[in-house]
């Protein structure tokens, strides 16, 4: 054991001796070049290169996606393959996708916070910043995918002209209050985390510029511990609420499928097994950003292998539950007994769609299985492919559900296939522009680690431990 | 006029320490200034738990009963429809939406209270003027003792944090 | 009573001064933005033209009277709809309308329940007619092509004088190059105005041409009993029918007839049913309906019928045979095919004499015909199930000869001056008599036509012809009861009809056609009483009386020789198959190409739209190569050949091809160009309905829009289409039904269902519908009823092969049963306002929701389209728009939408609503005479034009409605009850009666 310590390089903290603690920031940091590592990336005048780089690859794309919408909205949803039956095709799979990525940042922060898990502190924000990206990226679809976009509005309990009110019984409006408050108190639990670091930000500023714009987010902070106290309390409240949140948000969106009468849909298991594919694509995503970042930015002291074995460990895990949601669907579906459900099942293995089906099955199930090694979990390279593979796979398992049971329900003389147009995939490709055009933006000009929590757990500096 | 001294100290032990002594002193009108939360100051400067909670489980409660409310009122009572041939008024399906609003009243108050409690935004404050305060929010933890304070004299209460062990105490100039 | 005045079109109105100056006076503001035709302000403006017509009218045009149906125009209140009887004519056989007028505009058609050949119901072809009239590619003036020159318009005033010199010019060589060459015509002012014709040109020759002719069966007649009779048929009489290539249901002068009274003895009410056998080479809709099926090559169809025969004969059924024809028969018997199921059927009809019916269909050879009518004799049908009448023109030629000799003259440079009256003969005559260039080459060729087509490219001058909802005239139905002809409109072209034409011609001046008709009949009526008798043969839109008058003929023992020649029929040589033409069930002949509502209809077998195909036999196919629908084979015929895409019919039979006509036109219009392939381009004067072909597979697939069974649907899918089709379209023999009578409802188990709530009680009106698949004949009248009365848009085949079409009322059609010998069984599906509607508890802004009449309502206005009501309907019977489907749609055809519907925005949700304008109106008059609606008042489009009245709508809550009664039947089911959707929409299980011990 002992060798085995001595013998570990010292950049490595992934030990899981319980004899030492491994620390969660390395390299004999103190609070002042934390701070230092950490602003310098929003202090430089010049941007990394792969940073502009990839900001102007994600800039087009949002420029594209801005033009998909455009022509959507001028000419008519049919610009996309949809059909009857298959009326929901890319536009709600994306919507489930990226709520589903938005689902690690608020967890980490809010769960992990709970849990006192120290780790989370050196994730916590960026994951928080790709959970609001994520859900902006989620209400676009919904957002778009109706046939009068201009009537919209209609969906919320507005007093009106018409005097009528939504009808609370429909999911689709359980969806419209569970996303928009998830995305309202993420925004608020993120933007509470930022002040202190924006207020360090402030007080390092050196053109008068940067002292007003980060003065007037920094709300005046300084500090004060009597202010300290009461950020604390209302800090930890938010996560209390936060987390039975992030539990629901995907529970009700799995409603719009669970509560429909469609075979394949209509399951009780979708709650859980949501929740869980949530989890499971958020940590991928976060696993998929955090690698690239870490080594662009410097940041790989904060960053440590730990955290990214971690949460492959979560992504195993979760992965596994996924898994299992497969194959219990098959189960019940054949214990049932209700032929029509049977049919959607064996027609999502060996039907048309059988590719969208295996292609998700290889991804989610097979893939994360690497993670038992601890090799792979600690090879950036490893985690940053299983990462993309897990995305990839998450996308499908919405596209499965949701068009092989549109294109095969009860009535034979209905069924249809349902293929893609341009405007779909551009669309697609579009939202992850957005997505990462947001992101890059985030990791410019707002701080990308929680300098105020990192401290809060880094050894004081003259060793003494407090009373 | 002087608002008061402003006075460092190496790190948060020394801080601590020096807290809990000027808390003894009978100091009332003063602060401490971290880059993070410190454990056990808030002991150690004698603050009161905050009534926040209380706060919160309240807007926690308004949401859900707002949220039943106005579904049960929009739904049975204002524009009651037949819609797939269930009851006007189900508590079943009011449950997600109640949950949200709950979850939404309860962080906008936790977060808004907290703000409005701290007398955040203010921009303007005397201690901002001062160049070394610039260092509170990067690595450096100071005590802050203001004029208005009734035991506060000038010279007594320089020396009194000198001998708390502080690396350097300066004064404040401007009103709050 | 005053005159309804009929004024002419809008754009006239709106160039008209009078408006002009009294629009302005009454919107100073609008005046300008009201006369532009807008889409929004049309409407407005018809209606402010209705009061002005008359003024109008009374300056420009002579007034004419025409006599609405049952309403009285005094007191006349814009906005209401009147509705006038008429008839129309197609292929010389009259079927009597109902067309709904609103603010003098035509917008609906129905059948004429007083009339014979209707009894209320309509096709398909007759209520898109409505379509035709506002079809913005109808010709619009005359035309006239010098040479080879450029068309140049010309007034219908230039014509008209041009016209009386150059039959002036005729008079000295008594018209013998003249040539008139005529769509078939019932018309008896027409027969009148062509005496005078014939007075005046005796040396002229009338050459009338049917592309769908049904001369076989005249020529039958005429071997069976010496002159051509026309037969007839009393279904309603009949045990036994059966159906020799013979589509008695659908694709017959008299098929609304037929339908209705084999319909009468389908549903078993006394536990009898009539028993239908089809012998037939493709799928045709009786065949669809029968309780078996032969599928045989067509050219093997006359060997069963003489086979039945010969069993029939030796069995002594068929008394006083004359011994060459005993002899005759017996060379079927050593005829190389048989079937089993032959002396089946030659025992069924033995067993019924008197109650049987033999029927040949037009494709099958005259001695084919002559056959029947001796069965029919021996088995002492006739005079009972079939009977016979004179043929109108007993002295007309074939229409094959008649064209025939006709091209034989114009070769011969002995025609000068052909008159074309409608039809399209350049397009539709066989194709190895080359008219189009003929025509061409003759010196003065005149066209009536509606469309500038074909047929008047090749001629010197077009006329435009007046849409018969623009002018007079009248018609007799199959079975002779006459009809007037009545305008519901000016004519919104310089239309002239064809009447007008030869009037001209004949008289050599122009006289209105209500003039021509008016003296026709004034020749037919009681003098004193004229007017009186007169008002109301227009008023009912039949004349009573004028019904054919049954003859009792005695068969001539000419016909022996060649039935016996039947005997020799054999299957095409190895390597080539056996080609049928068949007539569209759209388009008809090719007539109706432009018609969007039609070409957009599917097939009631194959499902496809926009398109025709080569129907295989799937063995065939493999033999072939072909793989799946769409791959492209070329058929050669007669040394001309056809690259076709082919479609995989199950059902059709081996080694027998069939193609249907009538696509693939050039000059149809915008709509019609191009869509399908010509198939009379294989047509020949000698092989009219069958040839032999070679085919062979060639490169390449087309993507046939089909509005079911997209080519995706994989084996897995197939074998599972298989069996739900058995719970979907539940089907017993009627031995099942008698032993028990709820078997329909014991096929699929039905979860018992404790409400967890009070459901919502409906104390007053209850609707709901109910439909008896025993006698859905799948015509899919209702569908176009439906789209006509609910301005359901066209999509076009690239929409539809998305799966995009937006019918609210589709039949869906599936394959039950033996594979090698599946059954047809149809289902038509439209919303089931399911008391639990899935789609209203997802919708989230209530756009959906049940009135209190347990209608499930679509709300236009307040839907945002999220779709997920259509992903929730387990039916998937809701339709999106998605696309702003009225775009492009010009004032003139919005002429046909219907008002008391919403036309739908782009992207909302629509769906059948039970016509919910139609009840309403009910309710409303009901209120105003302060009186219960009565049950059967209210009826659907759907139900209205339905020809076997499979769907019944009304009240549940009335414990004496028919629906109520049909509810409550045995037979009744709901399709998926078992998910608890409680439909309001419930079937009546098929019944089918196979002979015992086959079926």
């Amino acid at each position: 054991m002992a060798v085995a310590t001595l013998e570990r390089p010292s950049r490595d903290n992934t030990s899981s001796d319980p004899a030492r603690r491994a620390p969660l920031v390395l390299a004999g940091n103190d609070y002042a070049s934390v701070t230092e590592k950490v602003c310098r990336i929003v202090e430089v005048r010049k941007p990394p290169r792969a940073w502009t780089l990839a900001f102007t690859i994600a800039a087009s794309f949002t420029g594209i996606l801005g033009l998909m919408v455009l022509y959507l909205i001028t000419t008519g949803v049919g610009v996309w393959g949809l059909n009857k039956p298959v009326s929901w095709g890319f536009d709600i799979t994306n919507f489930v996708f990226w709520v589903g990525i938005g689902h690690a940042g608020t967890l980490i922060s809010a769960i992990l916070y709970l849990f006192r898990q120290q780790w989370r502190t050196g994730i916590n924000r960026f994951a928080e910043a790709m959970t609001i990206f994520a859900v902006i990226c989620a209400l676009l679809f919904p957002g778009i995918h109706v046939g009068r976009i201009w009537f919209e509005y209609w969906i919320a309990p507005l007093p009106n002209q018409m005097s009528m009110w939504p009808n609370f019984r429909s999911p689709l409006l359980w969806d419209f209050f569970a996303v928009g408050t998830y995305f309202t108190v993420s925004l608020v639990f993120w933007y509470m985390g930022l002040i202190p670091d924006i207020a360090t930000i402030r007080d390092r500023a050196t053109t008068k510029a940067r002292r007003i714009a980060y003065g007037l987010l920094a709300m005046g902070w300084r500090g004060s511990n009597r202010h300290w106290h009461r950020y604390e309390r209302a800090y930890l409240l938010l996560a209390a609420l936060a987390t039975p949140l992030v539990l629901s948000v995907h529970s009700v969106v799995s409603f719009d499928f669970a509560t429909s009468m469609l075979p394949g849909w209509h399951a009780t298991i979708f709650p859980p097994y949501f929740v869980a594919g949530a989890i499971f694509g958020g940590f991928a995503m976060v696993l998929m950003l955090a690698v690239p970042c870490r080594q662009w930015f410097g940041v790989k002291d904060v960053i440590t292998p730990r955290h990214l074995e971690n949460m492959c460990k979560i992504v195993l895990a979760t992965g596994m539950m996924v898994g299992y949601a497969y194959a219990i669907e098959f189960f019940i579906a054949w214990y049932s007994g209700n032929p029509v459900e049977g049919f959607v099942f064996i027609n999502r293995a060996f039907g048309p769609y059988a590719w969208a089906y295996w292609t998700m099955v290889f991804c989610n199930v097979a893939t994360p299985q690497v993670f038992w090694s601890r090799r792979a979990r600690s090879n950036p390279w490893v985690i940053f492919a299983v990462a993309v593979f897990v995305n990839i796979g998450m996308w499908f398992e919405r596209f499965v559900i949701i068009v092989t049971t549109l294109s095969r329900d009860f009535l034979p003389s209905s069924w249809n296939s349902y293929t893609p147009t341009w405007v779909e995939v551009l669309t697609l490709m579009g939202s992850f522009g957005l997505f990462f055009t947001l992101f890059l933006l985030f990791l410019r000009f707002l701080p990308m680690i929680a300098m105020a929590e990192v401290k809060a757990i880094m050894p004081a500096p003259h060793g003494e431990a407090h009373r | 006029m002087t608002w008061g001294l402003l006075a460092e100290f190496a790190g948060p032990a020394e801080l601590v320490s020096a807290a809990e002594r000027l808390r003894d002193g009978g100091y009332t009108r003063w602060d401490a200034h971290t880059p993070f939360p410190v454990h056990g100051l808030d002991a150690a400067m004698g603050i009161r738990p905050t009534r926040l909670p209380w706060l919160v489980l309240g807007a926690g409660i308004c949401g859900c009963g707002g949220g039943l409310l106005m579904q049960w009122w929009m739904n049975a009572v204002a524009y009651p429809l037949i819609v797939s041939g269930k009851p006007f008024n189900s508590l079943p399906a009011s449950i997600p939406v109640a949950f949200e609003l709950t979850i939404l009243l309860a962080s906008l108050t936790a977060f808004g209270a907290m703000m409005v409690a701290n007398g955040l935004p203010r921009f303007r404050h005397p201690l901002f003027a001062s160049r070394e305060f610039l260092r509170a929010t990067t690595d450096a933890f100071f005590i802050a003792v203001e004029a208005a304070d009734p035991k506060f004299d000038l010279e007594a209460t320089e020396a009194a944090l000198r001998a708390l062990g502080a690396s350097r105490v300066v004064r404040v100039e401007g009103d709050a | 009573m005053p005159p309804v005045e009929l004024w002419r079109s809008l754009d006239d109105l709106a160039g008209d001064p009078t408006l002009r100056e009294l629009v302005s006076r009454e919107f100073p503001a609008h005046a300008d933005e009201m006369l532009a035709s807008s889409r929004r302000d049309f409407l407005k403006l018809m209606g402010a033209s209705v009061a002005l017509a008359g003024m109008t009218a009374c300056r420009r045009w002579p007034s004419e009277l025409i006599v609405p149906f049952a309403h009285r125009p005094e007191g006349y209140v814009p906005g209401s709809t009147l509705q006038y009887a008429t008839s129309l004519d197609v292929g010389g056989a009259a079927t009597g309308l109902l067309v709904t007028s609103y603010d003098g505009r035509p917008i609906k058609i129905e059948g004429n329940p007083s009339h014979p050949q209707s009894l209320g119901a309509t096709d398909p072809c007759a209520q898109a007619t409505v379509l035709q009239l506002y079809d913005p590619d109808r010709s619009q003036g005359v035309v006239q092509r010098e040479g080879s020159g450029e068309p140049a318009p010309r007034t219908v005033e230039a014509f008209t004088t041009w016209a009386r010199t150059h039959f002036a010019s005729l008079d000295a060589s008594k018209g013998a190059g003249l040539r008139v060459l005529a769509e078939p015509s019932s018309s008896l002012a027409l027969l009148a105005i062509r005496e005078r014709f014939a007075r005046r040109f005796p040396g002229a020759v009338w050459v009338e041409w049917d592309p769908l002719s049904r001369d076989a069966a005249r020529e039958g007649a005429t071997l069976a009993f010496g002159r051509p009779l026309r037969t007839h048929l009393a279904l309603e009489r009949a045990d036994v029918i059966a159906a020799f290539d013979a589509d008695l249901l659908f694709d017959d002068p008299a098929a609304l007839a037929n339908a209705r009274a084999w319909a009468r003895r389908r549903r078993a009410p006394d536990d009898v049913m009539n028993r239908l056998w089809a012998v037939e080479a493709g799928y045709s809709l009786t065949g669809g309906s029968a309780d078996h099926r032969i599928a045989v090559p067509s050219v093997l169809v006359p060997v069963v019928l003489g086979r039945v025969a010969a069993v029939l004969a030796r069995a002594g059924a068929l008394p006083g045979l004359p011994p060459e024809t005993r002899a005759a028969l017996e060379r079927f018997s050593s005829h190389s095919f048989d079937d089993p199921r032959i002396a089946a059927l030659a025992r069924d009809l033995a067993g019924a004499p008197g109650r049987s019916a033999v029927v040949v269909g037009p494709r099958q050879p005259a001695a084919a015909h002559a056959l029947a009518h001796l069965l029919n004799h021996g088995l002492a049908n006739a005079g009972v199930t079939v009977w016979y009448s004179e043929d109108p023109e007993p002295a007309r030629p074939s229409h094959r000869e008649a064209i025939a000799r006709l091209a034989g003259d114009l070769n011969a440079g002995v025609v000068d001056t052909v008159v074309v009256l409608g039809g399209n003969p350049a397009y539709d005559a066989p194709r190895d008599l080359d008219l189009a260039g003929k025509l061409s080459h003759v010196k003065t060729a005149i066209r009536l036509g509606l469309y500038d087509d074909e047929t008047s490219e090749v001629c010197d001058w077009h006329v435009p012809q007046a849409h018969y909802l623009e002018s007079w005239g009248d018609a007799r139905g199959w079975d002779g009861t006459a009809g007037i002809v009545q305008p519901l409109i000016r004519p919104l072209y310089d239309g002239m009809s064809a009447i007008e034409l030869i009037a001209l011609v004949a008289d050599g001046k122009t006289t209105p056609g209500y003039d021509l008709v008016r003296a026709t009949w004034q020749a037919r009526l009681p003098s004193p009483d004229f007017e009186r008798a007169w008002r109301r043969i227009v008023h009912d839109g039949v004349a009573e009386g004028t019904r054919f008058v049954a003859v009792a003929p005695e068969l001539s023992p000419g016909a022996a020789a060649p039935i016996a020649a039947l005997a020799d029929a054999e299957l095409p040589r190895a390597g080539t198959y056996e080609l049928t033409f068949s007539r569209s069930a759209s388009l008809h002949d090719g007539r109706y190409a432009n018609l969007g509502w039609l070409a957009e209809l599917p097939d009631p077998v194959t499902k496809l739209t926009w398109d025709n195909a080569a129907l295989l036999h799937p063995e065939d196919a493999k033999a072939l190569g072909v793989k799946r629908n769409g791959d492209r084979v070329a058929i050669e015929a007669d040394g001309r050949e056809l690259t076709v895409p082919a479609f995989l019919l199950p059902g059709q039979a081996k080694g027998s091809i069939g193609l249907d006509l009538g696509w693939g036109r050039r000059r149809a219009g915008r709509v019609g160009d191009a869509v399908g392939v010509d198939a009379y381009a294989l047509r020949s004067s000698d092989s009219l309905w069958r040839a032999e072909a070679r085919v062979a597979r060639r490169p390449g697939t087309d993507a046939l829009a089909s509005t079911q069974d997209h080519h995706i649907v994989d084996t897995l899918g197939k074998r599972e289409q298989a069996i739900r089709a058995e719970e979907l379209v539940r089907t017993g023999t009627l031995e099942e039904f008698l032993e028990n009578r709820a078997f329909a409802r014991e096929r699929v188990e039905i979860p018992p269902d404790a409400p967890l709530w009070t459901p919502h009680a409906y104390p007053g009106h209850k609707w709901g519908l109910a439909i008896d698949l025993t006698a859905c004949t799948g015509c899919h009248a209702c569908t176009i009823a439906c789209q006509a009365e609910n301005n359901i848009p066209v999509v076009g085949p690239a929409e539809v092969r998305r799966g995009r079409e937006m019918h609210w009322i589709r039949v869906d059609r599936y394959f039950a049963g033996d594979p090698a010998a599946p059954r047809l069984a149809f289902q038509p599906m439209a919303c089931h306002h399911c008391e639990t509607a899935p789609c209203e508890q997802v919708c989230p802004v209530a756009a959906t929701v049940h009135d209190h009449e347990g209608l499930n309502v679509m709300v236009y206005n307040r839907c945002v389209g999220t779709r997920y009501c259509s992903n929730n309907c387990p039916y998937k019977v809701r339709r999106f728009n998605w696309f702003n489907n009225h775009k492009h749609a010009t004032a003139v055809e919005m002429m046909v939408m219907n008002p008391e519907v919403t036309v739908r925005s782009r992207g909302v949700m629509e769906k059948c609503t039970y016509c919910l304008q139609r009840i309403e109106a009910v309710k409303i008059a009901a209120k105003n005479e302060a009186r219960a609606i009565r049950d059967g008042e209210i009826v659907p489009a759907c139900a209205q034009v339905c020809p076997t009245e499979a769907i019944v709508f009304g009240d549940l809550n009335d414990p004496e409605s028919r629906v109520r009664a049909a509810h409550d039947d045995p037979r009744c089911y709901g399709v998926l009850e078992e998910v608890n959707t409680k439909p309001r929409t419930r079937y009546l299980a098929r019944l089918t009666n196979p002979a015992r011990g086959e079926a």
